[in-house]
């Protein structure tokens, strides 16, 4: 994972079944290429202590484009040995102005999940 | 699109919580995934109606235990609504182990959030 400079684009995971964040889940970013509508795999990564990915993207290589974050969800529950309605939630987005800083947080449970644009 | 006779298993509500209507007219499909290929099948398409639902997903004989998919069209609501959004669609993946049960997979929406919980 990148060090240094900030990612333009961050992450936060929350497990709201316990009230903690969600440590220890894998996660991966991809971006759509849009000639032949493939995901390419940017970066995969695990949530630290505080349910934080730091450095999932570069700003150079932060650029316009449909970007796809997905979220071992499942894993997760099952390494707490427990079961969960979801495998792993993925979220779908545009990004259009990439001189802003995104972040695209998941609130979750066994049997619900939130996420929302915050930056 | 809704099919005659006993009520699907399987059901959906989309609400537009930002401006706090039914999320009408959006169209929707469900998905299976084969657990050997891991290839996704097809079931259904829909739209949903004035209340933001769309009555018969899948019949009975149909809903087999399995992971499916449901791909709501949210990007192409909001741009009839005249409104730009940061997600293209929104794909909800779940585990259905026990077709016996009924199973309500709401999505709450805006422009910039959504979220969706296991519901009856």
């Amino acid at each position: 994972m990148a060090a240094a400079e900030s990612s333009p684009l961050t992450t936060h995971v929350l497990n709201t079944g316990d009230g903690v964040p969600a440590a220890r889940m894998a996660l991966s970013l991809h971006r759509l290429d849009t000639n032949t509508m493939i995901w390419n795999m940017l970066n995969v990564g695990t949530t630290d202590q505080d349910g934080r990915c730091p450095g999932l993207i570069s700003r150079d290589a932060f650029t316009s484009g449909t970007y796809k974050l997905r979220f071992e969800t499942g894993q997760y529950w099952k390494s707490l040995g427990q079961t969960s309605f979801y495998p792993y939630a993925e979220v779908v987005f545009t990004i259009s102005d990439p001189q802003q800083r995104f972040h695209i947080p998941l609130i979750m449970s066994r049997f619900s999940y939130s996420t929302y644009r915050g930056s | 699109m809704s099919m005659a006779g006993p009520v699907s298993p399987l059901s959906t509500h989309v609400l537009n919580t930002a401006m706090g209507v039914p999320g009408s007219n959006m169209s929707l499909s469900l998905h299976r995934q084969d657990p050997s290929t891991e290839a996704w099948s097809l079931i259904t398409t829909g739209t949903t109606n004035e209340d933001g639902r769309c009555p018969g997903l899948i019949s009975k004989q149909m809903f087999v235990p399995g992971v499916y998919k449901m791909r709501f069209e949210t990007g192409q609501y909001w741009e009839t609504i005249g409104e730009s959004s940061f997600y293209p669609y929104v794909e909800i993946v779940f585990i259905i182990k026990d077709p016996g049960q009924r199973y309500h997979v709401p999505l709450l929406l805006s422009r910039f959030s959504y979220s969706t919980y296991r519901g009856s």
